[in-house]
């Protein structure tokens, strides 16, 4: 057997993936060629240098974080149900609904139009107007000097 | 692989297709070190492997209507986390691989400082091995040698043939061996 041919079956060999009559002439390989156990040797070294390497943790707290991310992003579940309808089934029933706002709004505003007219109401100009003030109270100075000029006034 | 009381290893329950935070929370604990293992390894720092790794989760979470229930969960969440991992590398920087990171965490056991001295040697040289693999060289290293899975649960993970996974192992065992010779 060519050693190229073998070079390429050293990682089957390595995870026990071979036939056995495959392992018998690889093996046969082996005994009469150093440099294919050579290279055997380092595929192996790398093999059991890469399982041996270290097995992390995940860090304290991580579930917790997982789930708190979950339920932040989790829409409410009356969306969620919304949104897992199909689009057309969405549609209708938005527009059910703006259907249902709207006669509402209208039938609202007729039934405050049939109460009758409307109570009078004073106007913005009324509502602001200076004479609401009393420009000379009695007990300031010009209101006695008013009280006074009409009492001559009178005379 | 993995055994699990559980949640069932192979068969999603109901309730968790449905949405439950509960038995979700079961399946994240279980896992939590696997996937957690595999982006620390594909990713070559602790930051970047958490927020990928809780990321996998919260898409499992979200792609459950997805999940065939013929498939395996553990490979499942390996193929979401192998994707995450390397959309999170092209997302987050250019050169995300820290030679140093990984040395700097191996082991601290070791008694001895020469020990340690070594372990940090040991750690440098398998990432900056790692480092220097195409994507799916990696990817099948870490699933291989680090997570320990079968050429058919890589098969599985990686959505390729088994005849594909052991050529390209075969493959990748030989460029490690040349990028290694110097270094160990």
């Amino acid at each position: 057997m060519r050693c190229a041919k073998i070079r390429k079956q050293i990682s089957s060999y390595i995870d026990d993936q071979m036939g056995s009559d495959e392992k018998k002439a690889f093996s046969g390989h082996l005994r009469n060629c150093p440099d294919c156990r050579e290279a055997l040797k380092e595929v192996h070294a790398v093999h059991e240098l890469f399982t041996s390497a270290e097995k992390f943790s995940a860090p304290y707290g991580f579930t917790t974080r997982v789930m708190a991310n979950l339920t932040a992003e989790e829409p409410s579940r009356w969306w969620a149900l919304f949104t897992r309808r199909p689009l057309v089934l969405r549609a209708l029933e938005v527009s059910f609904a703006l259907i249902v706002f709207l006669t509402g709004l209208h039938l609202g505003n007729r039934l405050t139009a049939d109460k009758g007219p409307p109570a009078e109401q004073a106007t913005i100009q009324q509502f602001f107007s200076l004479d609401l003030f009393q420009a000379t109270p009695s007990d300031s100075v010009g209101g006695v000097y008013v009280a006074l000029a009409e009492a001559n006034h009178e005379k | 692989m993995a055994s699990m009381n559980s949640p069932d290893e192979n068969r999603l329950p109901k309730p968790f297709k449905d949405g439950d935070h509960s038995t979700f929370e079961r399946i994240v604990q279980h896992y939590q070190d696997k996937i957690y293992n595999l982006c620390r390894y594909l990713l070559g720092n602790p930051q970047d492997a958490e927020d990928a790794a809780q990321e996998v989760f919260i898409k499992a979470f979200r792609k459950l209507k997805d999940f065939q229930p013929e498939a395996s969960l553990y490979t499942w969440l390996y193929r979401i986390g192998v994707n995450t991992c390397f959309d999170h590398k092209r997302k987050s920087r250019p050169e995300p691989f820290k030679n140093e990171s990984l040395a700097e965490t191996l082991p601290s056991t070791e008694p001895s400082p020469e020990g340690q001295y070594q372990s940090k040697e040991i750690g440098r040289a398998i990432q900056s091995a790692l480092d220097q693999l195409s994507r799916n060289s990696r990817t099948i290293i870490v699933l291989k040698e680090i997570e320990g899975l079968s050429y058919e649960e890589i098969a599985e993970v990686m959505d390729t043939s088994v005849g594909t996974v052991k050529s390209r192992l075969s493959r990748t065992r030989e460029e490690l061996r040349s990028l290694l010779e110097k270094k160990v």
